[in-house]
């Protein structure tokens, strides 16, 4: 069963017959997060790097921003019973409309952002693929934590 | 060259777009036109008026009750608004198919042209633009061309792909480089086709370097802004991706802060669900 996970949103679960999934990933950036042991998994797809451009937004919904995010998918998931040092940790999007530079970079922004707060927190990425000018699709099974990367025109890979 | 002429034949295979749309055009151009001038253009299409009635009452609008009358909808949501949703209404039938060559299922790119108009009108309503229904109804049809040229990108996918990928080209340019026409041109012919004014085919035509244009520039920068902003947030983005160019002077030319262009993104995403919702995607 496909738990679809939209724009600025947020989904954990420890359901194995579920498949988290997010479409369509664009200057957006996805975070896939996986605990072998708890088999708990989580998927952010978030759209802008700071909660300081709308507070009341990010109040309403704290999945539109990285630094709101992101803090939200992993205590969700310790809820569950997942823990920090078995986390496997993906991170895909971030894509750019071609020379694009300054302020409307949110792809490179939103990288920024996420690189930033796994530094400060020492979460280590196990697998990413940011930037370019492609459309990304992620999938992960809570099964098996088995994660899927998609390409738009260019097909699907396992990671 | 025979290729070109064979694609630009195939705008004639096109569900042509209904006339309410040109006459309510021309309503809203003119001052002296009612709201009784407008519902009576409306309601002699009835499948239009079917799927307009259907629009005003999806959750986008969230009206206090449930409109069933072309008359009631303008009195709710007035005669501009509704001019634009009658638009909407008539352009479906070719957007709403899938686009194997572009990898866009069915209702991926009627998404992306709802969207793109959507952002395009409130960005146009912002800068203090009169003629917001043509900015709407040419964002709204400014992929028409790939529609038909999906089928020719299809087959030439790889050539397409490696001038993208190795050769720094847009994907718009690679299509040129590759097919001999790319989908903005051929969208620009499928609008003059269909008898538009000229500044809705030169926006179309222009809608990726609106900096190129003579005519109309301030309008194409506003949608060639949505679009910009619509790829970002993935809505739309096949194959292509956000393989098109950045133009700086452009966005300029929009005195838009940052600030403001984060917010317009953010108050997008909050209303994705509710587009949806209004076109059944």
């Amino acid at each position: 069963m496909n738990l679809i996970v939209g724009v600025s949103d947020m989904k954990v679960t420890n359901d194995i017959e579920a498949t988290l999934v997010t479409y369509s990933l664009g200057s957006c950036i996805g975070v896939a997060i996986y605990d072998p042991v708890a088999r708990v998994g989580g998927l952010l797809h978030y759209m802008l790097p700071e909660s300081s451009l709308d507070q009341e937004k990010a109040r309403k919904n704290p999945y539109m921003f990285a630094d709101t995010g992101i803090p939200a998918l992993f205590k969700a998931a310790y809820k569950l019973g997942a823990k920090k040092q078995r986390m496997k940790v993906i991170v895909a999007g971030g894509s750019q409309v071609l020379d694009q530079k300054g302020f409307f970079n949110i792809g490179k922004r939103n990288d920024i952002a996420v690189r930033k707060m796994f530094h400060k927190n020492n979460v280590i990425i196990d697998y990413k693929d940011v930037g370019g000018t492609v459309n990304r699709t992620i999938k992960l099974a809570i099964n098996t934590g088995e994660t899927c990367l998609k390409v738009s025109g260019k097909g699907e890979k396992k990671i | 060259m025979s290729n070109i002429n064979s694609i630009i034949k195939k705008i004639n295979r096109l569900t042509p777009i209904p006339q309410v749309a040109s006459k309510v055009m021309s309503i809203a151009q003119d001052p002296k036109s009612s709201m009784y001038d407008l519902s009576k253009v409306i309601i002699y299409d009835t499948a239009v008026t079917a799927n307009l009635l259907k629009v005003v009452n999806s959750a986008f609008f969230g009206l206090p009750e449930k409109v069933d009358s072309v008359h009631q909808a303008i009195v709710y949501l007035g005669m501009a608004q509704v001019v634009d949703l009658v638009l909407l209404s008539a352009s479906g039938e070719n957007l709403q198919t899938a686009q194997e060559g572009y990898d866009l299922e069915a209702g991926e790119l009627w998404k992306y042209s709802v969207s793109s108009a959507l952002i395009a009108r409130e960005l146009a309503e912002k800068k203090g633009v009169k003629e917001t229904h043509l900015i709407f109804t040419a964002a709204l049809l400014k992929d028409i061309g790939k529609v038909i040229l999906n089928q020719y990108v299809k087959d030439s996918f790889d050539k397409i792909s490696a001038l993208v990928t190795e050769q720094n080209f847009t994907f718009r340019e690679a299509e040129k480089e590759v097919i001999g026409i790319d989908h903005a041109e051929l969208g620009a012919m499928v609008a003059e086709n269909w008898k538009f004014s000229p500044k809705m085919v030169e926006i179309i035509r222009h809608h990726h370097r609106p900096q190129e244009t003579s005519m109309s520039e301030f309008e194409s920068a506003i949608v060639y802004m949505a679009d910009t902003i619509c790829m970002m947030m993935g809505i739309g983005v096949g194959s292509d991706g956000l393989a098109y160019r950045f133009h700086p002077e452009v966005v300029e030319s929009l005195e838009l802060t940052e600030t403001e262009f984060q917010k317009m993104v953010a108050g997008f995403v909050e209303k994705i669900e509710q587009v949806e919702a209004m076109i059944n995607v």
